[in-house]
């Protein structure tokens, strides 16, 4: 089996390093393509030994299962410039933020009768396969295909299958949750040097004691109030500290995090389905690359209603900006 | 080398868990003693085989290392208590917060001339093999105790030695730390609940997403805030999230924890360096029990200056 990733930036670099850490699968069968070349994450996919190209056609012709780890604007261009490649065997996830399995279906049955497409949302720390990974199924997926799935996303972390209307939810949770994290380590090693420790300990007490803590609650069955009691002594140092937290609305901020990005993704989510993509969003070289692809034509960009990027009438090089 | 725990509370308990799972020691190598036989953490204590009994003598003569894994103001008693029992070769390791080796040192010198004591921090994700904790070395000391406890320590998670007086600051910090990752988990738990998730579902992947992200951290030579720029995109979800939590001012509520963590475990240390034990602060019961105890006898806390629990002429009647 080939795996192959559309996209070479952080989150390819993120799972390709995770997959052959786990030994699920051998760098050889790894392809993954970008137009820009420059990215820092181009090199170090290099030096992991998978074959790097500049086509996307040859990564879909080279794989089996088809990682689309682009950024969700840059979908509808990389699906019309692949759909004519794409072959029974494929199965597409797209791992992009707010894009629908229905849209990628809707766009993939203009070339084959039935796409197998599935969804799923990660995070970076598959990185060192702590991930967490939820994934739903499109309609013409199989149930070997969600195992396929489950079995290569599970080697990197937590996985489990959900219904598709939830993976907002967990894009606020645990998509955006490890900055939230990163945020909290950088303050606590503040507290640690305002305390006195010297940085280097107090981010590493800091890291361990988080890294600690969840995999306890990971490891229980008891509820996160009843392990916060058992560390609280009476009169003791941690529940006075528990208090400074709780008049500052510290549980407040993180629903609210959660709820902020929640909601962004299903804005963003909404524009995408709208189909107005703002101008600004796609960057001028980004866009100059993908069009430059064989096999891209402004002709699947101009069929959209709203904005339209491109005036038939110019040739490719005079883009509205 | 066997292994002895002064108190089977929480922390011994999770202690145990965590190197018995590491396979460091034996249970059977393993003693463990509190006059209170209803905790419930004896019972599990039992369960993994240690040998449990209610007298701290008993604990003392078939230790080599002995754990005070005691709340702080019992100590005393304690040291009292086993004073006659130390011999050459044991190795004092105390884990309560805010009692340093020097009133440590200074009530067993009564007893012994060079009595080997070791002060740590460590916290409960001990148990998970996850922990994290710090250790200073007493004057008389020697530099394998500090490598065996280290071992010790090592094989339920990260374990360093500091100058002593950091102790507070990490106490502060990754002492009080995972009650404070607890609370973060609840509400974020709160969070995915309210944006649709199941409970369990919205528990299991804060707890991952945290794992992960300290995990990263701790693997990585990138500062925390380079590894959250590049969770940003542009105009993406988490970037919008961030700015509500910025906006909360929450990285300071972090930084007042790890401070008031800090600052009252300085005020715990400080008050029983005066030697006023608030007699509210030890539980009747307890005392009963600590004195009831051969060896545990109200002349030892009778001595202090300040507030005295125990009058002389008062035989048992105890001021509360």
């Amino acid at each position: 089996m080939s795996v192959g990733f559309i996209g070479a930036g952080q989150l390819a670099h993120a799972l390709v390093k995770g997959f052959t850490a786990a030994g699920v699968i051998a760098t050889h069968r790894i392809t993954a393509s970008s137009p820009d070349t420059d990215l820092p994450t181009v090199s170090g996919l290099r030096k992991m030994g998978i074959n790097l190209t500049t086509s996307n056609k040859e990564t879909v012709h080279k794989s089996d299962v088809l990682f689309l780890a682009v950024k969700p604007h840059i979908i509808p261009f990389v699906l019309d410039e692949i759909g004519p490649d794409i072959e029974d065997r494929h199965l597409i996830v797209s791992c992009a933020a707010g894009v629908t399995i229905s849209s990628i279906e809707k766009k993939l049955l203009q070339y084959r009768p039935t796409p197998k497409v599935m969804r799923c949302m990660t995070n970076t720390p598959v990185v060192v396969r702590e991930g967490a990974t939820v994934y739903a199924t499109g309609t013409h997926a199989e149930v070997e295909d969600g195992k396929l799935l489950e079995q290569l996303m599970a080697s990197v972390g937590f996985c489990t299958e959900v219904e598709e209307d939830l993976i907002d939810a967990v894009t606020g949770l645990s998509g955006s949750g490890p900055a939230y994290a990163f945020t909290a380590l950088d303050a606590l090693a503040d507290g640690g040097v305002k305390m006195g420790l010297p940085r280097r300990l107090a981010v590493r007490l800091g890291a361990q004691a988080l890294l600690g803590a969840a995999k306890m609650l990971l490891d229980s069955e008891q509820h996160p109030g009843q392990l916060k009691d058992n560390v609280c002594s009476p009169g003791g140092a941690t529940i006075h500290a528990l208090h400074v937290m709780e008049s500052g609305g510290f549980r407040s901020l993180l629903i609210n995090a959660v709820e902020a990005s929640c909601i962004r993704t299903r804005e963003l989510q909404y524009l995408a389905d709208q189909e107005k993509i703002s101008a600004a969003a796609i960057k001028k070289t980004t866009l100059d690359k993908v069009m430059q692809q064989p096999g891209a034509s402004s002709a699947g960009v101009a069929s959209r209603t709203g904005i339209s990027l491109f005036n038939s009438n110019n040739a490719p090089r005079q883009k509205k900006n």
